[in-house]
C-alpha cells in the first residue's frame, strides 16, 4: 500500500494482513553529487513503485526518507526510527537504499537493509532500461518473499 | 485584345467570393468537427488496447501478457504497463484474467507455488485461484479474479474492460 489517504485507510482496516514496512532512503546534496543523487532518487522511485504494485497487500511503502549526504548524522536518524517503529506492529522492516554508506550501519538498523546499486537509467534505451528494472524488481521480490517464508 | 473579357466588377466578385469562402470554411470547419466529434471517437477501437501477443501462439498454458497505455490519474498522466494472464480454454475461447488478487491487491502468478501446481498463487497471503480464476476456498481471497474482455484483430490480441468473473 502506498502512503496516500486512500491506501493508508485500507491499511488501517486490514492491519492484520500488512506486516511489512518498506522505507526507501536517499541522500540529497547541492554539491558535486547532486546529479548522481537525483538519478538515485528516480531509480528508487521506480523500483519501490513496482515492488509495491506486486506485493501491495502485505506491505506499506513509506515516502522516501531523504537526508543530507553530509552533515546529518545517520545514528540520530536510526535512533528516532527505532523508537517510532517500536510503537508499531510491523514484523518485517526493509530499508532500501543505493547509498553504500548505510552498510556501516547495517547492524544498528531495526530490520533488514537491502542495498541495491543504482542503475543510470538515463544512459539506457527504453527497452533496455525496462528489462534491467524488471530484473532488479524480481531480485527484490525474491528477497522479500524469502524473508517472509523464513 | 481578346483576353479582356473579365471586367473589374467580375474580378472583384470572384476574389471576394473566393476569400470569403475560405474564411467561412475556416470558421465552420472546427464547428462541424466539434459537432461530429463523438461520432469520430466511437469509430475507434472502443476501449480495446492492443497487446503484443499473437492469438495463434496462445496455448492452454496461461502466459503473462503485458500491455501499455496512457493513464490520466488525477494529476498525473503516465504510461502504465499492466499484465494479464491469458490462455486458450478447452472450448477454444480465449480467457484473459486480471493478475490483481481480490484479497488486498497483490499480483498473482501462475504455477509458482510448488505445493499447489496448476493454480494462480498470491505470494502475499498464500491466496490461490484455480486456472479459470475461481478462488480456492479456505484461502484469503473471497472473490474470483476479474476477467478482461478480449478481441482478436489481425491476429493480435486486444484487451478490453475488466469485468467481474461470471462463473463464480
Amino acid at each position: 500500500m502506498k502512503w496516500n489517504y486512500k491506501e493508508v485507510g485500507l491499511y488501517q482496516e486490514s492491519k492484520e494482513y500488512v506486516d511489512s514496512l518498506i522505507i526507501p532512503m536517499n541522500p540529497i546534496s547541492f554539491g558535486v553529487q547532486m546529479k548522481h543523487f537525483s538519478s538515485m532518487h528516480e531509480f528508487m522511485g521506480i523500483l519501490t513503485m513496482e515492488v509495491e504494485k506486486q506485493l501491495k497487500g502485505r506491505l506499506l511503502l513509506m515516502p522516501e526518507l531523504t537526508y543530507w549526504s553530509e552533515g546529518q548524522d545517520k545514528a540520530d536518524l536510526i535512533e528516532i526510527w527505532k523508537i517510532k517503529l517500536a510503537e508499531t506492529d510491523f514484523k518485517h522492516v526493509f530499508w532500501i537504499t543505493s547509498d553504500s554508506e548505510w552498510k556501516r550501519y547495517e547492524d544498528e538498523l531495526p530490520g533488514s537493509l537491502l542495498w541495491i546499486p543504482s542503475i543510470r537509467l538515463e544512459h539506457l534505451e527504453e527497452g533496455q532500461a525496462r528489462q534491467m528494472m524488471n530484473d532488479q524488481v524480481h531480485q527484490m521480490l525474491d528477497m522479500l518473499t524469502q524473508s517472509w517464508n523464513k | 485584345m481578346s483576353k479582356r473579357n473579365v471586367s473589374r466588377r467580375q474580378f472583384l466578385n470572384y476574389t471576394l467570393t473566393g476569400v470569403g469562402g475560405f474564411m467561412a470554411a475556416g470558421i465552420l470547419m472546427p464547428m462541424v468537427r466539434f459537432a461530429v466529434d463523438p461520432v469520430l471517437k466511437a469509430s475507434a477501437s472502443g476501449g480495446f488496447i492492443p497487446t503484443s501477443q499473437k492469438v495463434s501462439e496462445l496455448t492452454a498454458e496461461p502466459i503473462r501478457v503485458d500491455y501499455t497505455f496512457d493513464q490520466i490519474d488525477g494529476w498525473y498522466e503516465s504510461q502504465v504497463t499492466n499484465t494479464a494472464w491469458v490462455y486458450k480454454a478447452d472450448d477454444g475461447k480465449i480467457v484473459a484474467l486480471s493478475p490483481v488478487c481480490k484479497h488486498l491487491g497483490c499480483t498473482v502468478a501462475w504455477n509458482t507455488d510448488k505445493e499447489h501446481p496448476e493454480q494462480f498463487f498470491c505470494p502475499c497471503h498464500n491466496g490461490r485461484y484455480t486456472k479459470n480464476g475461481v478462488n480456492v476456498p479456505g484461502t484469503p481471497p473471497i472473490k474470483p479474479l476479474d476477467v478482461y474482455e478480449t478481441q482478436e484483430k489481425d491476429g493480435i490480441l486486444y484487451l478490453g474492460l475488466l469485468k467481474p468473473h461470471e462463473g463464480a
